[in-house]
């Protein structure tokens, strides 16, 4: 199963999104995977402006697990929110795989959401509609046309079942998502995430809404794609306790980073 | 393909979609049922005023009429491409009249329009012999009356007959034999054809069903005085005729205008011999009118003459047709348009329902054209299943309309379809398939155009806004 994610591009030098991309000639990983330099935010709304973001600095290694925690209302959301490419940044910048991405026409962010991110919510985020098979099918139906999508549906549907059995819910995939419980929406969520083997994944409070042991599998999770497949991961939490389990901890206090902690035992 | 699998879960799921559905099938069905009515009536009434007006008319510009058809006939059918087109010819003698009858001894007075016909030429031009209601008289048609018609109009003269109470005076064996009275032969009067509701009265108490019955004023063989007017001199003339047959083409204003009288008897009582007031002419394909008119009008270019078209003649009424239905199909597809409105209505509820599905469309790489399409795709999915059973349900009830009809009016006891006005005994139909599809267009057309405000406002929703709670 240990090509359920794909090894990060830059590291074996392979295209980045699509093919239109810088080539690589060097062999070297490119580090940091995600380079976040000075970027601002602020909320407007009529004259009034909210500061949310003054100025982050942030890179992540490929194949790291990073954590980022603070106060409510620190713009650890924001910053998501921002690197996912669902919002606009004021100033500074945000490099992926050595190229700057926030200033890409819309075209080629919504590629890069779908092909080389994945996201997991702290409210799941599913469609209630379909299925959890279907809704792990989601990113894969958005990225190809309803033609590609007829040619390579056969594979599609048995890797999302794999990742689905992976996450512990091979017996649920014809369920609709209120048939399930929170921790198995959240699982659910996170196979959706995987199905476009993506590069990065950004998770915002994935345990928020759950116990703590459903939290636990979740985390569990989490850590063995990371340390088995090298996905690199940033995940945004209130909890100091799984934060133990990451490889570094991001403190963000009123829109700045103000401290890290690297975890070496982790 | 997410957007038709999402276009379908919301159809199956969204109890509100059926509401959409039902205005559109609504809308649809009853544009295809009036339309198809109204088809109907028009097809109907132009076939019968067709059948009854002939092809083309050629006509004097007065009631003065003009001389010598039979050398106009001639010289017409000398014409290579006339002769070529045209089937039969037939001369009339059309003038305004009086008729009077007495009913149970009450006199009656009707105005009509006289008609001096040869009957079997008449006939080869169409529209008159089938509408004649005796059977052997619709085969061969003719102003004779039949025996019973004889017998009663025998009966009713038997005091014309010398009285025979003047035998039965004593007579003076000593006077002279009285003279022989000169032979007299009983006047025997033409027969006529005259129009059905001149010669009949409608009882509408009698109908407790919504029947109505026709009670006979004139039999076979009854008496009409007819008032004319003789040729230039518009002096009265008067003359005495027996009811041969009724002329029933169900368009009620002919049948009680028309009174049918043999056109050699009629030029002679308005001494206007060997004049006619129009000849009817019937081509062997309608289709070929507008050049068989211009070929007339050159033939005929001295005389005092017309010569139209029967939609020509009957342009104005034609026309009212033509108007009234194109603003009846405008008040109907308002009819559209307000489910137009329901589905702008619903769908800019469902977006504000679904904003955070789009959020997370939008956060796994749909784009804004993508989300678009699956509320336009669902819109012409409501109007594509709305139309489909619109149309099924507008052909059903167009083909049964009778049915429902009477069922109907045995509800409520109120005749929908009075046929004293309309003759017709059915609700007529017609359906046209390139109606029905543009009905359809239509409603598919408003069914998306009414989409696009909440598809753009989907499309243009900030996922952010859409994903921060739950
Ligand atoms: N659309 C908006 N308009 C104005 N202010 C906003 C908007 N969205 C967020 N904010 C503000 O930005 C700040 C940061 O919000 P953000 O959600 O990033 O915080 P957070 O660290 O994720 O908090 P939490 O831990 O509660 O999730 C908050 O003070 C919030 O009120
Ligand atoms: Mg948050």
């Amino acid at each position: 199963m240990n090509d359920l994610v794909d090894v990060p591009a830059a590291t074996t030098g392979q295209p980045l999104v699509g093919e239109s991309v810088q080539p690589d000639t060097t062999s070297v990983p490119i580090k940091p995977v995600l380079r976040v330099n000075g970027l601002k935010k602020a909320y407007r709304k009529h004259t009034l402006s909210v500061p949310v973001l003054h100025g982050v600095n942030l890179n992540v290694d490929p194949g790291e697990f990073v954590s980022i925690v603070g106060q409510s209302g620190s713009g650890k959301s924001t910053l998501l929110h921002l690197i996912g490419l669902l919002d606009a940044n004021d100033s500074g910048s945000i490099e992926f795989e050595g190229r700057r991405i926030d200033n890409l026409p819309t075209s080629q962010r919504d590629k890069i959401r779908n092909e080389a991110f994945g996201f997991v919510f702290q409210f799941y985020h599913l469609l209630p509609e379909l299925t959890a098979l279907e809704n792990v099918l989601l990113p894969l139906m958005i990225g190809k046309g309803p033609f590609g999508w007829l040619v390579s549906r056969g594979r599609a549907v048995t890797r999302a079942k794999e990742l689905l059995e992976r996450v512990g819910l091979g017996h649920r995939i014809d369920h609709k998502p209120r048939e399930l419980s929170g921790g198995e929406m959240q699982r659910t969520a996170l196979a959706r995430a995987l199905i476009t083997k993506p590069r990065l994944l950004l998770a915002d409070e994935p345990t928020g809404n759950l116990d703590d042991e459903s939290g636990a599998d979740v985390i569990r999770l989490l850590r063995t794609l990371n340390r088995e497949e090298g996905l690199t991961i940033l995940m945004v939490t209130h909890n100091l306790e799984i934060t133990k389990d990451t490889d570094r901890l991001v403190r963000l206090s009123k829109g700045l980073v103000v401290d890290e902690e690297l975890h070496p035992a982790a | 393909m997410y957007k038709v699998l999402l276009c379908l879960r919301y159809l199956q799921t969204r109890w509100l979609a059926m509401i959409c559905i039902v205005s559109v099938m609504l809308g649809v069905a009853t544009l295809i049922v009036v339309n198809s009515v109204m088809n109907g009536f028009s097809t109907k009434l132009r076939d019968r005023l067709h059948g009854l007006l002939s092809d083309i008319v050629i006509e004097a510009y007065d009631y003065d009429g003009f001389l010598d058809p039979k050398a106009k006939m001639a010289r017409i059918m000398a014409d290579p491409y006339l002769a070529k087109n045209i089937e039969s010819m037939a001369p009339t003698l059309e003038i305004f009249a009086m008729l009077q009858y007495a009913y149970h001894d009450v006199p009656f007075t009707r105005s009509i329009r006289l008609i001096g016909i040869d009957p079997k030429s008449r006939a080869e031009v169409g529209g008159f012999s089938e509408f004649l209601t005796q059977p052997d008289r619709k085969a061969k048609p003719s102003f004779d009356l039949s025996p019973d018609a004889k017998a009663r109009q025998a009966k009713n003269h038997v005091m014309d007959r010398k009285p025979t109470y003047f035998q039965e005076l004593p007579t003076d064996p000593a006077a002279p034999p009285p003279p022989e009275p000169p032979p007299s032969k009983p006047h025997e009067p033409h027969g006529l054809i005259i129009g059905h509701a001149i010669a009949h009265f409608r009882d509408r108490t009698a109908g407790s069903e919504g029947q109505v019955k026709d009670i006979r004023a004139l039999e076979p063989g009854d008496d009409v005085i007819i008032t004319t007017v003789s040729g230039q001199k518009l002096s009265p003339v008067v003359d005495r005729f027996a009811v041969a047959d009724y002329f029933r083409s169900e368009m009620s204003e002919y049948d009680s205008m028309y009174v049918f009288v043999p056109i050699d008897h009629l030029q002679k009582l308005r001494t206007m011999e060997d004049r006619v007031t129009s000849i009817l002419v019937r081509l062997k394909n309608f289709d070929e009118a507008p050049g068989v008119v211009a070929r007339l009008k050159t033939v005929l270019k001295n005389e005092p003459v017309e010569v139209q078209t029967w939609e020509q003649k009957q342009g104005a009424l034609l026309a009212a047709i033509r108007v009234e239905k194109g603003i009846l199909n405008i008040l109907l597809f308002m009819i559209i348009g307000v489910a137009g409105f329901g589905i702008l209505a619903i769908f800019t509820m469902i977006v504000a329902e679904k904003t955070r599905d789009i959020g997370i469309l939008k956060a796994l790489g749909a784009s804004r054209f993508g989300v678009m399409q699956i509320f336009l795709g669902y819109g012409l999915l409501l109007g594509l299943v709305g139309c489909l059973l619109g149309t099924a349900m507008g052909l059903a009830i167009t083909h049964n309309i009778n049915e429902i009809e009477s069922f109907i009016g045995g509800l409520t006891g109120q005749e929908l379809f009075p046929r004293d006005i309309y003759y017709f005994d059915k609700i007529p139909t017609d359906v046209h398939p390139m109606g029905v599809l543009f009905v359809n267009i239509g409603a598919v057309l408003i069914a998306v155009a009414f989409s696009l405000l909440p598809a753009f406002r989907a499309a243009s929703l900030n996922p952010v806004r859409a994903l921060r709670y739950e």
